[in-house]
């Protein structure tokens, strides 16, 4: 039987192993964006696209040079 | 990009679109300058590490409300009306509700605990973790964690990416090794070879590297970001890591050996050399190994050895480097100046960069390339300043590929 703490773990761990392959996230129209938790560039703070669910989100992956 | 954000100003005034970056550098700081430079203020992520396995850059994803993705390659011709109809077309909602992840940092116990298991996966996802959410002193455990997973599977290229990406994190950071730096390129390039059309890994590279393999300057737009930032009133975003040389150089389309004519400081040997390992001299060539007829770029840093309480004597002529390619091979600068800090003494290290072209006909194997330093060093606070000469050996890996 599952204990809390054991559920816990387990949720955190599907979490943690969930939206990549082979250490890369998949990408595809018509899915879902993966979910992704990165640094802020500003704070550092977690970051994830699911934080703007409910908007129109133009993503631009990108390097400043 | 900075099309897109002229295009949708209103848009996103309105609250009808939402723009968000996810920058693809090792530098994250920079993209920082740069978005203060172009006076673009949107929330961006930082994905050093290629988490999100995109071959290219720059990448524009169109993303419904939703959370659903609805075009991965909008027009770049008429974005106002891309935009536009993106932000006016009304998306049905998924018949399952992708689940929304809570926005907070992986759990490292859970997934060290992970570890447990021995895959190569569970190794990556801890490695990577520490790389992004556990802070400069923990980059160690990133390394060992990524060599856990590259061990298991040596053709995995995420984990010899992110391995490389960890190696030069530690090479910035307080907590840096011998030979970090050559350990990113080297992972880097192991990564490339998995996948040859990974540009992300691809440019990681070139951004270190030799002009003839470069497809722009990479980090030339610095300094005219910042005099534009100043002559707004404003203070530029300060660079935890300032870009090097290979980061401003433009790109060559040809190799030419540089000052012929310079005269060698040394030639006959008579400064007496530093037995004490006053200045620590590291090598990092780029990439890591060479065809035959190909270049690559070397970088030297110079640290003064903290073990002995060396420092820099800036009182006295500035630093000189040389270096004595043997015959075939050819560099395009032989003589270095470095100059002093402007404090009477200082700790920097300071670098030196140049290129060289291995011969043709080069065989398989090893080249080595001697150099000398010539450097005012004191010892101790209260101690002796010295001029001292450092001899060190560049080795540059000529591959078996024409």
């Amino acid at each position: 039987m599952s204990t809390p703490q054991t559920l816990v773990a387990a949720t955190a761990l599907a979490a943690a192993l969930s939206p990549t392959v082979g250490g890369a996230a998949r990408l595809q129209e018509g899915e879902p964006f993966p979910d992704l938790v990165l640094p802020s560039m500003t704070d550092g703070r977690p970051m994830s696209l699911a934080d703007f669910r409910g908007r129109k989100v133009i993503l631009h992956v990108f390097a400043s040079w | 990009m900075p099309g897109w954000h002229e295009a949708t100003k209103e848009l996103q005034a309105d609250g009808r679109v939402t723009m968000v970056g996810i920058i693809q550098e090792q530098h994250p700081q920079r993209a920082r300058l740069f978005m203060q430079w172009k006076q673009m203020g949107w929330p961006i992520m930082v994905d050093a590490r290629n988490e999100l396995g995109v071959a290219v850059v720059p990448k524009t994803i169109l993303i419904d409300e939703h959370g659903i993705i609805r075009d991965m390659r909008p027009p770049r011709r008429g974005i106002t009306e891309v935009a536009e109809a993106f932000a006016s077309r009304s998306f049905e909602p998924p018949g399952v509700a992708p689940v929304a992840a809570t926005a907070a940092p992986p759990d490292l116990r859970v997934l060290s605990e992970a570890t447990a298991a021995g895959t190569v996966d569970a190794w990556r996802r801890y490695a990577g973790a520490l790389v992004d959410w556990a802070g400069p002193e923990r980059l160690g455990d990133a390394v060992e964690a990524y060599t856990r997973a590259v061990e298991l599977e040596p053709d995995d290229g995420p984990a010899q990416f992110g391995l490389g990406v960890a190696f030069r994190r530690r090479f910035d950071s307080e907590y840096r090794h011998p030979g970090d730096f050559q350990s990113a390129v080297d992972h880097w390039g192991r990564a490339l070879s998995i996948d040859p059309n990974q540009y992300i890994r691809r440019r990681r590279i070139q951004q270190y590297g030799p002009r003839l393999d470069k497809p722009y300057p990479f980090y030339d737009w610095v300094p005219r970001a910042r005099a534009d930032i100043v002559s707004r009133g404003e203070t530029p975003w300060p660079l935890p890591v300032e870009p090097s040389g290979a980061e401003f150089a433009r790109p060559a389309r040809t190799f030419s050996a540089g000052d012929p004519d310079a005269p060698e400081p040394d030639r006959d040997d008579r400064i007496r050399h530093d037995a004490r390992g006053f200045i620590l001299a590291r090598t990092t060539v780029v990439p890591s190994e060479a065809k035959p007829g190909a270049t690559v770029r070397v970088h030297l840093d110079f640290r003064p050895n903290g073990a002995i309480g060396a420092h820099w004597n800036n009182e006295a002529e500035p630093m000189q480097v040389w270096v004595s390619p043997p015959v075939g091979l050819a560099v395009d600068r032989r003589s270095h100046t470095v100059e002093n800090a402007p404090a009477a003494t200082s700790l920097e290290t300071r670098t030196v960069e140049f290129e060289v072209q291995v011969p043709p006909g080069a065989a398989p194997g090893t080249i080595t390339l001697p150099a000398y330093a010539l450097y005012n060093v004191c010892e101790g606070l209260d101690g002796t300043c010295l001029y001292r000469r450092g001899d060190f050996e560049i080795e540059i890996r000529v591959s078996g590929e024409h």
